[in-house]
């Protein structure tokens, strides 16, 4: 199944050719070079995750995740940073990152964590329908 | 060197001077990170390409001169960062030098360019009429003109451009940094920490021209 996935990085020689390995690999890449893009991207798209620098102008990442958390709580967010402090890391986990790597990534880990991205959110979609159904079932009484 | 002098010059400004080399250093090993994942990311890909041709694929070669290019960018960027780096780790070898100032200025501007770029800045040092030399430590001035630059950095809208200039005049030296947006009389309270032991130990002042914007560094 094809993934569909942000990448969201203000290097945008990282971005090109990042997007074309990805897409090598039969995901589906849209790409933002500011916080503010993505944003505005996780908004309107449906994505398995969120690949997100750490640092960016404007607004880091950390609060970038913050509001892509606050919007849609479900979707998997996969830091991925120059460097992070250990601080940042606790913090990220906390604010609800799939993941933190660091920079430069093994593309194999990285496809790794969005697959389990995918796996996770597949599970949400499965449990919420479960749910919805049960809620049918009991208004309806069937 | 006379190490005893030189300490009695660094103890003076207390930990500033670490933290101004902390800050510089992180601030490159982040460039050089993004740098090696540009490069590792193209070598990637020509391992993807060369798999795929293996498997029978052919290999577009403007791809594979696309993938060289950017190697060679990214390995000119990492040498220009590392000559920076180079040249401020070296500010330290002497304390008593006399030094190009334009030369120090751009130096330091380089150096908080990717701090200027978080905040959408741009940082432009314009070259003075004549050469003008400064004499004394290289390392305390960097280290007053990047928290002069940190100050700006704060003061000012993202999408402009802080314009350095210097200027020699009959008591000396002034580097003026204009294009500040928020110069207010209490300035002084929001420049960072330790900036007045820089200012003691350089015999300088550190004055603002709210009209014309600027940030003025008046250096003997």
């Amino acid at each position: 199944m094809t993934e569909k996935i942000l990448l969201i990085d203000d290097e945008e020689d990282f971005l090109a050719v990042m997007s074309e390995r990805m897409k090598a690999r039969n995901m589906e890449v849209s790409t933002a070079s500011s916080a503010k893009e993505g944003l505005e991207k996780a908004d309107s798209g449906n994505y398995d995750a969120v690949i997100l620098d750490l640092m960016m102008p404007e607004m880091d990442g950390i609060e970038t995740l913050k509001r892509l958390k606050e919007k849609n709580p479900d979707l998997e967010v996969i830091l991925l940073t120059g460097h992070a402090t250990i601080k940042q890391g606790v913090e990220a986990m906390k604010l609800g990152a799939l993941d933190l790597l660091e920079k430069p990534a093994d593309i194999n880990s990285l496809t790794d964590k969005i697959h389990a991205a995918q796996a996770k959110k597949m599970l949400i979609v499965e449990k919420k329908n479960e749910e919805m159904i049960k809620k049918i079932m009991a208004t309806k009484g069937w | 060197m006379k190490s005893g002098e030189m300490h009695v010059q660094y103890d003076a400004i207390g930990g500033a001077g670490l933290q101004f080399f902390g800050k510089v250093s992180a601030s490159i090993a982040h460039e050089l990170k993004n740098v090696l994942a540009i490069i590792n990311e193209n070598a990637g890909l020509l391992e993807d390409l060369s798999y795929a041709a293996q498997r029978g694929s052919a290999i577009d070669p403007e791809r594979l001169n696309r993938a060289c290019l950017q190697f060679t960018k990214q390995i000119q960027r990492a040498d220009g960062i590392m000559k920076n780096m180079s040249r401020f780790a070296h500010s330290v070898d002497v304390f008593d030098a006399q030094v190009a100032l334009h030369e120090l200025v751009c130096l330091v501007a380089n150096l908080a360019g990717r701090l200027a770029a978080m905040r959408k800045l741009t940082i432009e040092v314009t070259p003075a009429a004549i050469p003008i030399a400064f004499s004394g430590n290289p390392f305390l001035l960097q280290n007053l003109i990047w928290l002069c630059l940190e100050f700006a950095f704060g003061a000012t809208s993202a999408g402009s451009t802080l314009l350095l200039a210097l200027a020699k005049n009959e008591t000396g030296i002034t580097l003026r940094i204009s294009g500040i947006d928020s110069l207010e009389n209490n300035f002084p309270s929001r420049m960072p920490a330790g900036y007045e032991d820089l200012l003691a130990a350089l015999g300088a002042k550190l004055s603002v021209d709210k009209d014309t914007k600027e940030l003025i560094l008046d250096l003997p």
